[in-house]
């Protein structure tokens, strides 16, 4: 089966200093696919190099769409998107000084006006805390709001691979356990998932396979129940124990 | 009191023309995050493509309007596409150097292909004073009001109400997630550039009008007072640079008007180390860059 989305040896540095040497990663249609990792093990890089966001120095990347497999190092980033690629950044990165809908507006920039609009209603449903905050400037919403925020925009161009970076990063347990379950969701719908993550335990729990990154190198991969068990991941991230 | 209103409405219309230049900066600066200084200039060939028009084709207001902002926005085009985009990434100072040298460019090529001399600009509007009982106004001031107030409305609209504006504000404050969401940013820094030059010759043929003459070396003075408001005001909100320009033009007028002319240039240089002291982002606040 082809994969949706192909890396292949990827190596990039910043400057003299290597963030990924020889990277190789598949992610197949329809499957939450998880990249553990500790900080500055290379995962954001992982991400930022699909999105054509930092330099590659060697390597491949690939989308395989219905009609053809496209070379993602020869596009540039709005180009990629077109491909239906979405990204949900790590520690949101919404626009501040803009209020929720205009948000989730820019989320459908490439798209159709009125099936953004429409996606827009759906969004607020499936999101109603976000239909009382419209109007409200995205920067002031809490860490929970954010995020929601964050799913809803990338949502909202019916992709085909959603890029999510620390879903956790700064939020309360309960509002992570949220997230995890509307990452479910949103994968039960159709949408392929690649999801970088530290919160280890959450993050095997839905996924369908990942793979543990150290130091810019893949040190073990398989289906997410077979590497929760792996002595190595319990040691660094599950506390010795599943 | 008839004093203070009609430096009042002098003030007005100065510092209309000031907020247009103004814009012009902060539209360039928050999507490419660098200081366009060929903006005053490309003003400057706004406004001798307005004169040349006036001149040999057609002395009709819209057509000579139509001619500066068409001059001026195909100036900024080339600008945007010949030395920002080529630049956009590198240095800032690069960039500045830059546009500073097509700024010099621009100033010795039109004097040494037109006049380096204060030249004459055709009256395409009649320059009679209208007496309104406590103010008098002329048709090219009251014209150079419109032309800045339609500008400024024009740019409003397009950030606030625009999806390409909506676009410019989300590079503006996050480049790669706007890139990421299939922003093309270097068509908006093109939009930007352009629609920044195009308004620019607009107000400047309405200057010229006002003062009816054109100098290859007038964008200078210009120029300073609109980066002067942009620093004042930050480049977080356009609404906030036009307030700043109104309140600046007003300012030298009243300055003017009741002690003298000479520290008219003076208020905007104070104004500026007195704001930049207790407020450093400016009185609406900067983007980070």
């Amino acid at each position: 089966m082809t994969p949706l989305l192909a890396i292949s040896d990827l190596h990039v540095a910043y400057k003299a200093v290597p963030a990924l040497s020889g990277v190789s990663i598949e992610l197949f249609e329809g499957e939450i696919l998880v990249i553990l990792g500790a900080n500055g093990a290379g995962k954001t890089t992982i991400v930022k190099s699909i999105l054509g966001l930092t330099n590659i120095q060697r390597g491949s990347v690939s989308l395989s769409t219905d009609d053809a497999s496209h070379d993602l190092r020869k596009l540039q980033t709005h180009q990629i998107h077109r491909l239906g690629v979405t990204w949900v950044p790590e520690g949101r990165q919404l626009w501040g000084a803009m209020t929720v809908l205009d948000n989730l507006k820019m989320g459908g920039f490439a798209s159709d006006p009125t099936e953004t609009r429409q996606r827009i209603e759906e969004m607020l449903d499936w999101f109603p805390r976000l239909r009382e905050r419209q109007d409200q400037l995205a920067g002031s919403l809490s860490g929970g709001e954010q995020q929601m925020v964050a799913l809803a925009r990338a949502l909202i161009a019916r992709p085909k691979l959603i890029l999510m970076d620390e879903l956790s990063l700064g939020l309360a347990p309960l509002v992570v356990a949220e997230v995890f379950q509307l990452v479910k969701k949103v994968n039960s719908l159709g949408v392929s998932v690649l999801l970088v993550e530290q919160n280890a335990r959450q993050a095997l729990r839905i996924a369908t396979r990942a793979y543990l990154l150290e130091v810019g190198h893949v040190v073990e991969s398989g289906p997410a129940a077979e590497l929760a068990n792996k002595q190595s991941v319990q040691d660094i991230f599950l506390g010795g124990h599943s | 009191m008839n004093l203070f209103l009609q430096q009042l409405l002098n003030g007005v219309i100065i510092g209309s023309t000031y907020a247009v230049i103004a814009i012009g900066f902060a539209l360039v600066f928050t999507v490419l995050r660098v200081i366009n200084f060929a903006h005053p200039d490309i003003f400057m060939v706004g406004m001798f493509g307005g004169l040349l028009c006036a001149k040999y084709v057609s002395s009709n207001f819209f057509v000579v309007a139509a001619a500066s902002a068409l001059s001026a926005g195909l100036v900024g085009l080339i600008l945007e596409r010949a030395v920002l985009r080529p630049l956009r990434g590198r240095d800032a100072l690069m960039t500045l150097i830059a546009t500073l040298g097509v700024g010099i460019m621009l100033e010795n090529g039109v004097a040494a292909l037109i006049s380096s001399d204060v030249v004459a600009f055709p009256p395409v509007i009649s320059r009679q004073p209208i007496d309104l009982g406590a103010v008098s106004v002329s048709k090219p001031q009251i014209v150079n009001l419109i032309v800045s107030l339609i500008s400024l409305a024009i740019v409003s609209y397009y950030v606030r109400l625009t999806p390409y504006g909506r676009a410019t504000r989300a590079v503006a404050e996050r480049p790669d997630v706007a890139a990421a969401f299939g922003v093309n940013v270097s068509r908006v820094s093109q939009v930007a550039v352009t629609l920044a030059s195009m308004l620019a010759g607009c107000a400047a043929v309405s200057v010229g009008l006002l003062y009816g003459n054109a100098w290859a070396f007038i964008g200078l003075a210009y120029g300073i007072k609109g980066f002067i408001c942009i620093l004042i005001a930050g480049n977080r909100y356009f609404e906030g640079v036009m307030l700043v320009a109104l309140a600046l033009g007003i300012l030298e007028a009243l300055i003017t008007g009741y002690l003298s002319s000479t520290y008219r240039d003076a208020i905007a240089f104070l104004l500026l180390i007195a704001v930049l002291y207790v407020r450093p982002n400016g009185l609406f606040g900067s983007y980070s860059t």
